[in-house]
């Protein structure tokens, strides 16, 4: 307290009582109130029963464990492997578009920040900005396009005899991982870019100059340096994977359920918002102890990201 | 130059033209379809080039309701976090190490939180509140436009600080020490200074939440309840059915961000010489013509004035005539079909429900022909109901031929 006092202190001096009030306050509610209170409503509301408006707050109004039960066990019959394993799919296929927007990224990161010059740049960085002021929806939709049972891929391969029968890519989910892989690529340039930039280009060119390959280059000298950003952008690039809800509803196969849109069933379809925050709960414990683990194995701290 | 930097750069090149191919592919095929007359949005086969999903997108009532709250989400938006981005900065800026490492954690964790975590959260609180206080269903603890707004903010506003932060960085405390020297009072400093400052952050702080509150989905559909903003209306309109409007509604995009982003070079580039001093110097901005054509106000109207020509010619367009001609072929296909089916069916012996090979699935062709296969007694087309417009045809050939299943949506 006395710390937050000296902080409110010095505030005052440098910018004046309105300006301090304004920075404390607003900061204030939002910790509070937009960021910290609305995750404990959910979570208590997670251990409630589903009631009906009347019985809130009535003696029935108790908290119970049935909506995290259901996820591990299904109502007592057995285990709940469904559900379970929709979370399992969904953070592996999640790590996968991630590794996979590591690879893509990396390269043009180096190339934009240590070969493109001038207007070459400049038009790389327009390039890689424009892409990402259409909107996710749109987005999701070109590669439905692209891969439908009726789209250009199929129409090409069809038409050279590729192929005779329209190959489904949605339901084999390659229409999703590309179009999640997309989504998130600019989340992923910027971090690298950034860290890589940091990087003198002389100790590239002494490596080179004493003979080293250019994998050992890259593996010994500008990957540590882009170590931060990769960690910024994978943890970035994970979260909104995991947490994403437009591009599986829009481009995922009729019988690959997201873990999101399992969440979303119990809100929208079944109206049980007890369950669905429960569902919301564990997914959200799940990724973060997931980046958290992932953290502590490649030896990086959180006031890395957005870097 | 040595032959591994050539080889390099071969490899510079040419995988940022295969990474550029990745990102712009999608996009401009999505255009192209934008102009197909074929009702499924694709390239091939080329039906008619047609402007009129044009006006199919702007004749959706769904869509432009939800443009008109998303708008008034937008301007909700953008007046809340902006401010609470820039406080969150300047708390972050001036602030101890160790509470800087905790706050800057708590105040990035908006981010990574799934969306639809976000949302949830966001209902189930004011609805606790709501309930708490005694208001009903109708007060604005439940009302979707005030929730949304309440669950962007809460992370959006973590975009404008990590803006503000990266410009906080480069400032030099010294000149508010200056200006207090000087006698100014700590109020007039931070007015005078830090403001005008952070003007430029505080203007791509803006365009960024808007564009963030634009776009968001996946918070939003939830906290939106019964109503809908532009995206949710989109999400709903491309998982049940899509058309090619989408890519019409793409092509509008992509348009104004082309525009949006030739007018902000335009504009870089004269400031960039004319604080470098370079623009006396050189030929483009030393004459009075050259100053005026690369202004960037000229070049806007300008790109704002080929669009409205675009426009106009793209709305005089009628697609009619090779639309019928489409149809007519179909038609002719469907015939030769027919005749071919009922000299098959005559050798066949009388089978009574004979196999039609090739026939579409029956019920679920939306293919204007697609009754006159059900009913095995051969008729004439022209006995069949008047074709619908190709509009509601996902193929050209009505399905007929290879047994083309309508695409599922």
């Amino acid at each position: 307290m006395d710390r937050l006092k000296s902080v409110f202190d010095e505030f005052v001096s440098r910018h004046g009582i309105g300006v301090a009030l304004f920075i404390s306050l607003t900061v204030l509610v939002w910790v509070l109130v937009l960021i910290a209170l609305p995750q404990v409503a959910m979570l208590d509301y997670s251990f409630r029963h589903n009631l009906s408006p009347q019985d809130i707050g009535g003696p029935q109004d108790v908290y119970t464990l049935s909506n995290y039960g259901f996820f591990l066990f299904r109502d007592g019959s057995g285990t709940n492997t469904l559900d379970m394993g929709v979370l399992g799919k969904t953070i592996l296929a999640s790590v996968l578009v991630t590794i996979i927007d590591v690879i893509v990224c990396y390269p043009i990161a180096f190339i934009l920040a240590h070969s493109a010059t001038g207007v070459a740049a400049r038009l790389m960085i327009l390039g890689l900005i424009v892409p990402f002021w259409v909107n996710e929806i749109l987005r999701a939709f070109a590669f439905r396009v692209i891969f439908g049972a009726t789209g250009l891929i199929n129409g090409v391969g069809m038409s050279l005899g590729f192929w005779d029968v329209p190959i489904d890519f949605i339901r084999a989910n390659v229409a999703l991982y590309s179009g999640l892989t997309y989504t998130y690529i600019l989340l992923m340039v910027f971090p690298i870019y950034n860290a890589v930039e940091a990087l003198d280009r002389n100790q590239i060119e002494a490596a080179q100059d004493m003979g080293a390959s250019w994998w050992r280059v890259h593996w010994r000298i500008v990957l540590p340096v882009a170590k931060p950003g990769i960690a910024s952008g994978a943890t970035m690039v994970f979260m909104l994977t995991a947490g994403a809800l437009a591009a599986p509803q829009i481009l995922g196969g009729p019988s690959n359920l997201w873990f999101t849109q399992l969440v979303y069933q119990w809100f929208s379809d079944a109206g049980n918002w007890q369950r669905g925050s429960a569902y919301a709960a564990i997914l959200l414990v799940t990724c973060l102890g997931f980046v958290l683990l992932m953290m502590k194995v490649f030896k990086v701290n959180i006031g890395a990201i957005g870097r | 130059m040595s032959a591994s930097t050539l080889r390099g750069q071969t490899f510079s090149v040419g995988y940022s033209l295969l990474f550029f191919g990745f990102l712009f592919g999608p996009l401009i095929i999505m255009t192209i379809t934008a102009f197909n007359s074929s009702s499924f949005p694709r390239i091939s086969p080329w039906e008619c080039f047609t402007t009129e999903w044009f006006g199919v997108l702007v004749n959706d009532r769904r869509l432009m309701g939800g443009l008109v709250n998303s708008i008034i989400i937008g301007a909700g938006v953008v007046a809340l976090s902006v401010p609470v981005g820039l406080a969150g900065a300047l708390a972050l800026a001036e602030i101890g190490p160790k509470l800087r490492s905790a706050l800057y954690t708590v105040l990035i964790t908006p981010i990574l939180i799934p969306g639809v975590v976000l949302g949830i959260s966001t209902i189930v609180f004011w609805g606790h509140i709501g309930r708490q206080l005694g208001f009903g269903y109708d007060s604005v603890f439940f009302n979707g436009m005030f929730l949304t707004i309440a669950g962007q903010v809460t992370f959006i506003s973590a975009y404008a600080m990590l803006i503000f932060s990266a410009r906080l960085q480069r400032f030099d405390p010294t000149l508010t020490e200056a200006a207090l020297d000087l006698g100014a009072t700590p109020g007039q400093a931070f007015r005078k200074i830090m403001l005008p400052f952070l003007r430029p952050a505080i203007l791509s702080a803006a365009f960024l939440t808007l564009l963030a509150s634009f776009e968001n989905y996946n918070t939003t559909v939830f906290t939106i309840l019964a109503q809908s903003t532009f995206t949710t209306a989109l999400a709903s309109k491309v998982r049940y059915g899509i058309d090619p409007s989408l890519s019409a509604l793409a092509v509008i995009i992509i348009a104004v961000t082309l525009i949006g982003a030739m007018i902000q070079e335009a504009h870089t580039r004269r400031r960039e010489a004319i604080v470098t001093g370079r623009a006396s110097r050189s030929r483009l901005y030393g004459n009075p013509i050259g100053r005026f054509v690369a202004h960037p106000a000229t070049i806007g109207l300008l790109l704002i004035a080929l669009a409205a020509v675009a426009i106009w010619r793209g709305s005089l367009h009628d697609a009619t005539v090779c639309k019928q001609e489409v149809i007519d072929e179909k038609r002719a296909n469907q015939q030769r079909f027919l005749e071919e089916q009922q000299k098959r069916m005559k050798q066949n012996a009388p089978a009574p429900q004979p196999a039609q090979p090739g026939a579409p699935q029956g019920t679920k062709n939306p293919s204007p022909f697609g009754g006159a296969f059900g009913n095995v007694a051969p008729q004439s087309p022209d006995a069949a109901p008047p074709g619908p417009p190709p509009a509601q045809n996902p193929s050209p050939f009505g399905g007929a031929f290879q047994g083309l299943s309508p695409p599922k949506q």
